[in-house]
């Protein structure tokens, strides 16, 4: 970019090198390309019928998802107006867990919509008070929407919870949703603590293991450690643990200290008493009555000496949040020291074995009764992307979990609830007098964008079926949503696809915040970039077109 | 002015690749059919070796999948996805991966026209994995159980299976031979099921023939200090002491420093030095051991101490080997010698040091825990060597995975066939586009059949009419190619067997693989954070999808071959 010509205002005031744009045409307009740009990278992934995207990071790291926050997250968005919708995506991640696609993707349908309006001529500040309206009348119509009788449910039925799970986990993974939303289900009522509003997503684990397919998933109640036990000990069953964080070996002074030796005596028998206090550790250890030690560190070798022939199993983990987690699993309080600990700093565990699945010896602590801390998903795929989006698809059913125990109401899914939401807004903005009555009607038309992309992606002809869901909807069916499996219209309720009403309010509202913001800037100016290699002059990558 | 400030929209960083499109899910599988051409022809018992020349110099020489795939170097990213479906393969079951390769680049192939005829991706991955879940289902159903039988028996069976997998392999020669060692190998583990307890030891020199199975470990012998030559090599039931300390002179820890004010006491702490020592080892011939072996090293003192006293010792034994003496004589490995109890000491009825080409061996033989088992195997050239141990590794893998699952199907391509008439008959059932999506998964079935025929050198068309043919009377379900007359066999009646499990493995992976990669309509890469060295990387990947089909044809563009 050259700057050759005087500067005056603006450009005299900055230091050289910054960037500056400000205008309808060249911020507001180019900010709206610019977020579409983004909408239409991760449109194609709505929906259960969505497609993957390749992602390879700066890494090198390959992700296949369609999950459309790790497709974000991995894009490394440059643009600033784009970045704003990026982060209403994951506002959305944070918040409910899923549904960050249609954030993205409906932020940047209202954005596409916005820019056909300031073509005719309305000012932004117009379309924002539209969409402003839009969204609060939105709000309210949604609150009309929300499926009767579901305010209040069981959270500890299998059954209610799937349903709702099942809309969430679809769109991850179509046509496996019914082997893993029962899976994610079991594991997530076996954790589920006393009062539902505590639920603790962090709770429920994945492991993944290379081999075998879907059908071989399992859920272990207690943890899968991925590596293998110290010692020659590999099996114990009904074992008291005692956990030590600090490693499990003579501990030596952190202060740099020398031993002095004055006799042959002393020399002699250093070794022997370094043994003798090792052995009296374990001994003591082993008379509390644990049969399994774990060490946060290290474990020595002289210590694991003496855990074998006390005839104690060994296991070492040396991530401090599983640690953390194991400590949960078994009730176990972890020791600093090594030291005799007391009987309540014990944990127990039903079994503890290590077993060999798909060439990799795995570590399983099973703890069936006091089961109420941590359950793990054992997933099992033939390679590690598809591993990592079947676990994407988890986090997202154990997210829905975390929602809908806050709030399980829900409306119905298939685009019913946006065509419903589209034609009483296109109804509301009659009704206005302003300007803003335009934006509104467009504000209701970006809904649209949900039917379309997932008729589209499903190959069916994408007007045919929003004229004919239109129809159905104008007559009072208003739970007619898109049947993917036979490209036609049909109530949601029968087809059991609901979605959580706060995934859809939230996505709805971060996406009209996102695009008012968007809207909202008339001006920008970049800063030169500090130090680093100076840029080339001609951005080489997309857009030409 | 405007014009000059005319911004670009740098939506991403500079230097991201996309592409997007039917075009990327064309280049995508063009890429991945690239990759399994290379395989192809290795599959079989007349398959083709693969000679490897990596950039390090070193030369392999191998017809297993796995190896190729990991050797090959692959950089596009759709086509990655074919090294890791290989990989698990290896790792659930460590045979099949040439054939998972290859039905997945075959199901690709064939959804391939569909693409481009404009069906959408999802359909046809939907009915990829019905015709998956049934092709499964129906494997287990035609699956022979060997559940039940007598040792012996079921000896001769897993034998059976080990051969079928041994005679696509260089060692396909003498795969009755080796195919009842590795299943002596394997019964001997038996019920301890770790891999790493069978041992595969490597000497060149002498041929196939000479290779030997040890019924406990045997290792080469470790580098000795003056007067291991004075030790006895052979014992019988001797007991064995196993340690993981140094037996040299050393100085006790490392921050410790001896002070002295009196001249007079140095001679007494260089004494206690050495009393140290000979207490350890005192201590050592006390405990009755006749073996000893350690982790660490063992100094000439002691070796010296131990030969006048008719001890064996060996220092620096590696880890596994001395893990693999552990389990086979009952002993555990000690880290002092103090208080060294008898229950600690293993056993077994023979040791000796046997020379083994121009090796020496330390060979322990009849071990009581018998949970180990050794093979050592001979060759001419080292290239060979390496590919019988791969070769064998398969065919331990195997037997483990027959003795687990107890099921058997046949092979020759007679249960993929049979898999194929299935689909194409429940096909007809249905009605609509997946009637064709399955057929053509059917179809892509036939290719294990057609490649054994293809590099067998027989007329794959002749071959394949019969076998439909036998398929359709509904009589002919075990019948496969017959690789020694060009015709079609009973593959069951001639013991052509392999574990279902291997079967069910590949096609599982398979289609999860074609699904995966006909999902992916967009690829994002983003430049090397190290920067400049992404380059080479990224401009071997397919440009911009959106250009149109511009480079639809350009097959496995992406794949770089060495």
């Amino acid at each position: 970019m050259g700057f050759q010509m005087q500067p005056y205002g603006l450009q005299g005031m900055l230091k050289e090198g910054h960037r500056h744009f400000s205008g309808l045409e060249e911020a507001v307009l180019k900010n709206i390309d610019a977020c579409q740009e983004l909408s239409v990278i991760t449109r194609t992934s709505l929906g259960p019928n969505g497609m993957n995207k390749m992602v390879i990071n700066h890494l090198d790291k390959l992700f296949v998802t369609n999950d459309a926050a790790t497709i974000v997250n991995e894009l490394e968005v440059q643009h600033p107006a784009a970045k704003i919708l990026v982060l209403a995506g994951k506002a959305q991640q944070e918040e409910v867990g899923d549904g960050a696609n249609l954030t993205i993707s409906f932020g940047g349908e209202l954005l596409r919509n916005a820019g056909e309006l300031i073509r005719t001529g309305l000012h932004p500040s117009e379309i924002i008070s539209g969409y402003t309206k839009g969204i609060n009348k939105t709000i309210e119509i949604l609150d009309e929407l929300v499926e009767k009788g579901s305010e209040t449910m069981d959270v500890r039925n299998k059954d209610e919870v799937v349903l709702r799970m099942r809309a969430a986990v679809a769109s991850k993974q179509y046509g496996q949703e019914d082997i893993l939303c029962p899976l994610i289900a079991d594991a997530c009522i076996q954790v589920c603590p006393k009062n539902p509003a505590n639920f603790n997503v962090d709770n429920v684990r994945v492991a993944k293991l290379i081999g075998g397919g879907i059908h071989d998933c399992s859920i272990v109640r207690g943890m899968v450690l991925k590596h293998d036990s110290v010692g020659s000990i590999k099996k114990m069953e009904k074992a008291k643990i005692a956990v030590f964080a600090g490693g499990v070996d003579t501990s030596a002074t952190e202060t740099k200290g020398t031993v002095l030796i004055q006799s042959a005596e002393q020399l002699e028998n250093y070794a022997k008493t370094e043994e003798a206090k090792v052995e009296e550790l374990i001994r003591a250890v082993a008379n509390s009555g644990a049969k399994v030690i774990v060490s946060g560190a290290a474990v020595g070798e002289m210590a694991l000496h003496f855990c074998e022939r006390y005839k104690l199993m060994v296991l070492k983990i040396s991530s401090k949040f599983e640690l953390r987690r194991f400590c949960r699993t078994t009730g176990a309080v972890a020791l600093l020291k090594l030291s005799q600990p007391n009987p309540d700093e014990l944990g127990y565990a039903d079994s503890v074995s290590v077993e060999e699945i798909g060439g990799v010896r795995v570590t399983i602590v099973k703890n069936e009764e006091g089961g109420n801390s941590v359950s793990t998903v054992v997933l099992r795929g033939s390679t590690d992307s598809i591993l990592d989006d079947l676990e994407r698809a988890i986090d997202d059913g154990v997210n829905s979990y975390k929602a809908m125990c806050r709030d399980s109401r829900i409306v119905p899914g298939a685009a019913a609830t946006e065509i419903e939401l589209a034609r009483k807004l296109k109804e509301f903005s009659f009704k206005e007098t302003g300007l803003d009555q335009y934006a509104i009607a467009k504000f209701a038309e970006s809904f649209e964008l949900v039917p379309k992309t997932l008729a589209e992606n499903a190959g069916l002809t994408a007007i045919e079926i929003i004229s004919s869901l239109y129809a159905e909807h104008a007559s009072g069916n208003t739970k007619v949503g898109i049947d993917l499996e036979e490209g036609a219209c049909k109530d949601a309720s029968v087809m059991k696809v609901w979605d959580l009403y706060v995934a859809k309010f939230f996505a709805l509202k971060y996406a009209a915040d996102a695009a008012c913001t968007v809207l909202r800037v008339d001006q920008i100016i970049m800063a030169k970039p500090a130090g680093g290699p100076a840029r080339r002059d001609q951005p080489a990558g997309m857009d030409e077109d | 002015m405007a014009a000059m400030l005319q911004p670009q929209i740098i939506l991403l960083k500079e230097g991201t690749d996309t592409s997007q499109g039917k075009a990327q899910v064309v280049s995508n599988i063009n890429a991945c059919m690239a990759v399994a051409d290379v395989v192809r022809t290795t599959l079989g018992p007349r398959g083709m070796d693969k000679l490897i020349h990596d950039d390090k110099g070193s030369t392999t020489i191998s017809n297993d999948g796995a190896t190729i795939m990991k050797l090959l170097d692959i950089v596009h990213p759709a086509a990655k996805i074919l090294v890791d479906i290989a990989k698990s393969q290896d790792a659930e079951v460590g045979d099949g991966t040439t054939t998972v390769v290859l039905l997945a680049g075959e199901f690709l192939k064939e959804a391939k026209p569909f693409i481009e005829d404009g069906a959408h991706p999802q359909n046809l991955i939907r009915s990829y994995r019905t015709a998956c879940t049934l092709a499964i289902n129906k494997i287990k159903e035609l699956a022979v159980s060997i559940e039940g039988k007598s040792l012996e028996e079921k000896k001769k069976l897993l034998a059976k299976c080990a051969s079928t997998t041994l005679s696509s392999k260089l060692i396909g020669g003498e795969k009755e031979f080796f195919a009842s060692m590795v299943v002596d190998a394997v019964i001997a583990v038996a019920n301890d099921d770790r891999l790493n307890l069978i041992g595969i030891k490597k000497v060149p020199g002498g041929t196939m023939r000479d290779s030997f199975l040890v019924n406990g470990v045997a290792f080469k012998k470790t580098f000795s200090y003056a007067g291991f030559e004075q030790q006895p090599k052979k014992f019988q039931n001797p007991k064995i002491l196993l340690l993981n300390i140094e037996l040299e002179l050393k100085s006790e820890k490392e921050n410790a420093e001896v002070r002295l004010s009196d001249p007079a006491q140095y001679q007494s702490i260089v004494d206690a030095e050495w009393n140290i020592i000979y207490d350890k080892l005192d201590k050592c011939v006390q405990s009755g051991a006749k073996i000893v072996l350690s982790r660490l090293a063992i100094g000439d003192l002691a070796t010296q101490y131990f030969a006048d006293r008719d001890i064996f010792c060996a220092g620096r034994v590696a880890e596994e080997d001395l893990q693999r003496v552990a389990a086979a004589t009952g002993g555990a490995v000690q880290t002092s010698v103090n208080n060294v109890v008898d229950e600690v000491l293993g056993s077994c009825e023979l040791f000796e040091e046997k020379q083994v080409g121009n090796e020496r061996f330390n060979i322990f033989s009849g071990c009581p825990s018998g949970h180990t088992a050794t093979i050592v195997l001979r060759g001419g050239a080292d290239q060979f060597i390496e590919e019988a141990e791969r070769s064998l590794h398969d065919a331990i893998m195997i037997v483990r995975r027959a003795l687990k699952n107890s099921t058997v199907v046949p092979g020759g391509g007679a249960i993929d066939m049979e898999i194929s008439r299935y689909l194409r008959q429940h096909a007809r059932t249905i009605a609509g586009k997946s009637q064709l999506f399955i057929n053509s998964y059917a179809k892509a079935l036939e290719i294990i059949p057609r490649q054994l025929c293809d590099n067998a050198g027989f007329d794959a068309t002749d071959v394949l009419n019969k076998l439909r043919q036998k398929h359709a009377t509904g009589e002919g379900l075990n019948y496969g190619v017959d690789i020694n007359t060009g015709g079609i066999a009973d593959s069951f009646a001639n013991f052509v067997w392999e574990p279902s499990v291997v079967k069910i493995n590949a096609i599982n992976a398979a289609t999860e693989a074609a699904c995966l990669i006909l999902s992916v309509d967009e690829t994002v890469k983003n430049p090397k954070s190290e920067s400049a060295q992404g380059e080479a990387a990224a401009s071997a990947m397919a440009g911009r999808g959106r250009s149109g089909a511009a480079f639809g044809g350009r097959g496995g563009r992406g794949m770089r071959r060495r």
